[in-house]
Formats: structure tokens, C-alpha cells, sequence
């Protein structure tokens, strides 16, 4: 570790439940030294947008962002969608909402969350033996699979496989879910006809072992 | 060596979308700007370059006797009569398919970058050893595709084999697009194929009787500077290979004759 790294700080925002973004972070942020910082978002679920503008606010007061910290994957994907080093916090925090939690697509503990930003093109297959987070589209005749969950920042328009060792409990999640095929532990489904609402994430997931597919649980953030 | 020749692969995965067509028209086409250019017929079992082109009654020596250094690469090389900026490197009989090997092609491609400032390898289809031959000699490529499912399908594949090669830029020509049939939601539009594709489109090529005419004849189209649709195109993408910053063609307002015109204007009135 260099020295640099050790006094870089850590700017922890404050719980999604009790917080109000527009009067508390100015305040915050005024308060600190330029300089270069860790953003620890804990269970704020941020998007592209939101992130933008929380930089920004930082810009403003002379600090920049380094690593993107967070409780919540779909933070961490926007975050590294942006560029951002990101950092996944496997541990629940204390105050983490449990009606959002519930929401979320919760990464195993010790499960490895393996990254990988390109598009998937036909006849190519990405298979990881864990989660799997793709910053990329997922092409008609292209294949993705994982032990665990796979979550896609992109569209979903060939296969998809989660749990492909059986783990009934994994889930798919995409920006567009429009696959040729879907399958999760041992089952397998076609995809639906009518093309999904644009800008709206989907995710698929075992119930009663049946495939079925919601709209990603998630109420986006809005900065007011 | 020359460094900044460009050397380009025109390839599909598909066959018959219009790769050899492309680069015939391609080759005449920058050649009447002024530009030296080689045309490289790197599909060695189907070979038909020579075809289109009307040379083949003047081909000696083909690639083949390069290599094996059996004559010299000026030997080789078939000057186009009408327009002496394009020359074409034959490809050899389809036994050079068991023997060539990526470096061959590497070999060759340099020789050539020597003497030309672009230098267009029209590539076998399939993402085999001829394939696999031709991308190694190439820097960047032009993938051809039609509006239809399965040449997209292909087109995707090549252009990840082509990533993983680290062949760049990698640009897209849309071929043979039938305005009408888009307009009546029976073919791919040309966003349903970028949306997929997500490459630069370098150019749109209309679906136009007049390529067939013109390759019964060996007559590229962009040859005689006749007006037709295709020629248009084909001419269009060459300048922009130039820098020239051309406007796409809009396919929705393309129609063939006075008819298209007049219903459109109808429609336009309607709606
Ligand atoms: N724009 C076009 N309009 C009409 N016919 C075309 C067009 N482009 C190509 N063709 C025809 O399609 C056929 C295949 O073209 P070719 O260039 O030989 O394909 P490839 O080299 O990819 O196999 C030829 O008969 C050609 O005349
Ligand atoms: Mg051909």
C-alpha cells in the first residue's frame, strides 16, 4: 500500500433510509479537504445519472472520486460503467433497509463477482464460476452463464444460464431482457415475443420452478 | 515499407452478401481518385475477383508464384487498362489452400504495401484458415452485410473474431438495401442491423440490377461513371474512406422511378 492509498479518506453517504441528498451532501462535501476520495454509497441505489451528478458535486469542491464503494450491485455496475475502480461491500451494513434488501439482488457472500466489459457477439460464450456482472450487450447467438447470478448492463438478446450447477436461487438480471433463451439451475425457457418497455430492467428468476420474468425490483433513485 | 498504406479486409462470414462486388467497385473507385491501389484476391478456392473485374484473360502469374518466388511480384500483378491506378494480385489454383499459411499472406501484404496506398483483400466467407489467412494480413476491415437475420448472425461473428485479432478500425457496409421492403417492415432496417452490430457504418449499398449487369460484363460500376443507384453508393463509400464526411443515403426516400416519388408525396400528404 502506498502512502497515498492510506490517506486517501472514505466519505461514507449516509443510510438511503434516513438521508436527503439535496440539503445533507452539500453540507458534507463543503466540509471536506480537496483532495482524492473513497465513495462508500453503502445501499443507495445509484445510476449512471445520479452518479454523474454526485461527481460533479464533488468536482465542484476539488475532490475527485477514486474507487466507487457500495452495498448495492446496480450501483457498482453504473459506477464501473462510468469508469469508476468499484468495490463491492459483501458485508449487510447494520442499517441496511430490509425492505429494500429484500429487492436486491444479493450477492452471495464469498461468491467471486467477476467483471468483464465487451459485448458478447455471436458464437462467443463467457462462462464464470461465480456472479457475473457484464458491461457489454449479450448478441443473438451469443452465451453467458455462471454458477451464480448474471447481471447484465447491456441487453440480454442470446442465452443466458444462472446457476448453471444447479443453484435454483440465482437470478438474471438486464437492462433488456429479450433473450433467445433463458435458463436457471435446470430449467429452461424461451423468451418472451414482445419486445420489454424500453429503460426498463428485468430480471428472471425461479418460482415454483418456473421461469419467470419481472421488472427488476428497483425504484431508481431520483435527485429531486 | 510503406507504413501508412491501408490494408483492408472485406469480409461477411456469409458468402454471397457482396463481398468480391465491394471490392471490385471499391478498387475502381479510389483508383479514379487518384489512388494507388491493389486489390488482393485472398479467397483462393472460389476465386472470382479477376472476374468482376475483367481481367481475367490477362492473368500469368497469380500469388501462388510470388511465394513460391517463381517470378516477381510485378509480374504477378495485373494493371487494370482503363484505369492504371488499380492493379490485381490473383489468387493462386485452390491447392495453395492446403500449403498457405497466415505468414504467406503477411508476406505478401507488405510487398504490396510497398508499392500502394490501399490495399483491399476480398476474403474467403467462413471463419476458417482462410479467414484466419486473410485477417492476418489485413490491419483494419469493412464487414459486408444484408438486411436479413442469418448474414447478420455471421457478420457478428467475424467482427468478435476480429476484435479478438486486433484488427481496427472495423466499419460496416450494408448491402443490398431494398427501400421498399424496409418501408414495409419485410427486411432488417438499417438500425435494427447497427443496433445489433453496433460498428460505424461506413456506407448503405442499393439493391440494384445494374451490379448484375455489371459483373455479367466485368465492368465494376464504379468504372464507366454511370449513375446508377449502386454506383452511387459505392462511390460514396470510397470517399469517405477519403475523410470525405458524405451524408448516408436515407432509404426511406430512395424509391426507383417517378411512382415511389409520387406516392410518397400521397403519403406525405395523408399523414
Ligand atoms: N447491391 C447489389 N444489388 C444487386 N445484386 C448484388 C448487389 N451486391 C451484390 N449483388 C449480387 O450478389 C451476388 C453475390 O455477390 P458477391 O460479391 O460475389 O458476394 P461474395 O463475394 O460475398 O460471395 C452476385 O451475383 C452479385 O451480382
Ligand atoms: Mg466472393
Amino acid at each position: 500500500m502506498t502512502d497515498n492509498q492510506l490517506e486517501k479518506q472514505t466519505i461514507k453517504l449516509p443510510s438511503c433510509r434516513k438521508a436527503d441528498w439535496k440539503n445533507s451532501l452539500p453540507l458534507t462535501i463543503n466540509k471536506l479537504r480537496p483532495g482524492v476520495i473513497d465513495l462508500d454509497c453503502r445501499d443507495w441505489l445509484l445510476g449512471c445519472r445520479e452518479l454523474k451528478q454526485l461527481n460533479l458535486l464533488f468536482q465542484q469542491a476539488g475532490i475527485k472520486i477514486d474507487i466507487i464503494k457500495s452495498n448495492i450491485t446496480e450501483t457498482i455496475i453504473s459506477a464501473s460503467a462510468l469508469g469508476y475502480q468499484t468495490y463491492l461491500n459483501l458485508e449487510q451494513s447494520d442499517d441496511f433497509s430490509s425492505e429494500l434488501g429484500r429487492n436486491q439482488l444479493r450477492l452471495k457472500n464469498n461468491s467471486d463477482v467477476f467483471f468483464h466489459q465487451e459485448t458478447l457477439r455471436a458464437g462467443e460464450h463467457l462462462e464464470i464460476e461465480g456472479d457475473v456482472l457484464l458491461l457489454g450487450d449479450v448478441n443473438p447467438g451469443a452465451r453467458i452463464s455462471a454458477r451464480g447470478n448474471v447481471m447484465i448492463w447491456g441487453r440480454l438478446r442470446g442465452i443466458a444460464h444462472a446457476g448453471k450447477d444447479g443453484d435454483n436461487s440465482a437470478k438474471i438480471i438486464a437492462l433488456q431482457l429479450r433473450p433467445l433463451q433463458l435458463r436457471i439451475a435446470n430449467e429452461v425457457a424461451r423468451g418472451p415475443k414482445e419486445a420489454p418497455e424500453p429503460g426498463l430492467a428485468e430480471e428472471a428468476y425461479l418460482d415454483s420452478g418456473k421461469i419467470v420474468i419481472t421488472p427488476a425490483s428497483t425504484k431508481p433513485f431520483k435527485a429531486e | 515499407m510503406k507504413t501508412n498504406t491501408r490494408i483492408i479486409l472485406i469480409c461477411s462470414g456469409k458468402g454471397g452478401v457482396g463481398k468480391t462486388t465491394l471490392t471490385a467497385n471499391l478498387g475502381i473507385a479510389l483508383a479514379r481518385q487518384g489512388l494507388k491501389t491493389a486489390v488482393l484476391d485472398a479467397d483462393f478456392g472460389l476465386r472470382n475477383l479477376d472476374l468482376l473485374l475483367g481481367l481475367e484473360n490477362r492473368i500469368v502469374y497469380t500469388a501462388q508464384e510470388v511465394l513460391e518466388e517463381s517470378c516477381r511480384l510485378d509480374q504477378a500483378l495485373v494493371k487494370h487498362k482503363k484505369e492504371p491506378n488499380l492493379a490485381l494480385l490473383p489468387a493462386g489454383n485452390p491447392r495453395m489452400l492446403e500449403w498457405i499459411k497466415p505468414d504467406d499472406m503477411q508476406r505478401i501484404a507488405s510487398m504490396l504495401s510497398e508499392q500502394f496506398e490501399y490495399v483491399l483483400i476480398d476474403c474467403p466467407a467462413g471463419v476458417e484458415d482462410g479467414f484466419k489467412n486473410a485477417v492476418s494480413a489485413a490491419k483494419e476491415a469493412i464487414v459486408v452485410t444484408n438486411p436479413e437475420v442469418s448474414a447478420v448472425r455471421d457478420a457478428d461473428r467475424v467482427i468478435g473474431l476480429l476484435n479478438t485479432h486486433g484488427i481496427s478500425p472495423v466499419q460496416l457496409v450494408l448491402n443490398r438495401v431494398r427501400p421498399k421492403m424496409i418501408a414495409s417492415q419485410e427486411m432488417l432496417s438499417v438500425d435494427d442491423v447497427t443496433d445489433i452490430l453496433s460498428l460505424p457504418l461506413l456506407g448503405l449499398v442499393l439493391e440494384d440490377e445494374q451490379v448484375i449487369v455489371s459483373t455479367n460484363r466485368g465492368e465494376p460500376l464504379t468504372l464507366n461513371g454511370t449513375n446508377s443507384p449502386a454506383a452511387r453508393c459505392y462511390s460514396n463509400i470510397a470517399r469517405r474512406m477519403q475523410g470525405e464526411e458524405i451524408p448516408l443515403i436515407d432509404p426511406s426516400k430512395e424509391g426507383s422511378g417517378i411512382r415511389d416519388k409520387f406516392r410518397r408525396l400521397m403519403q406525405t400528404k395523408i399523414f
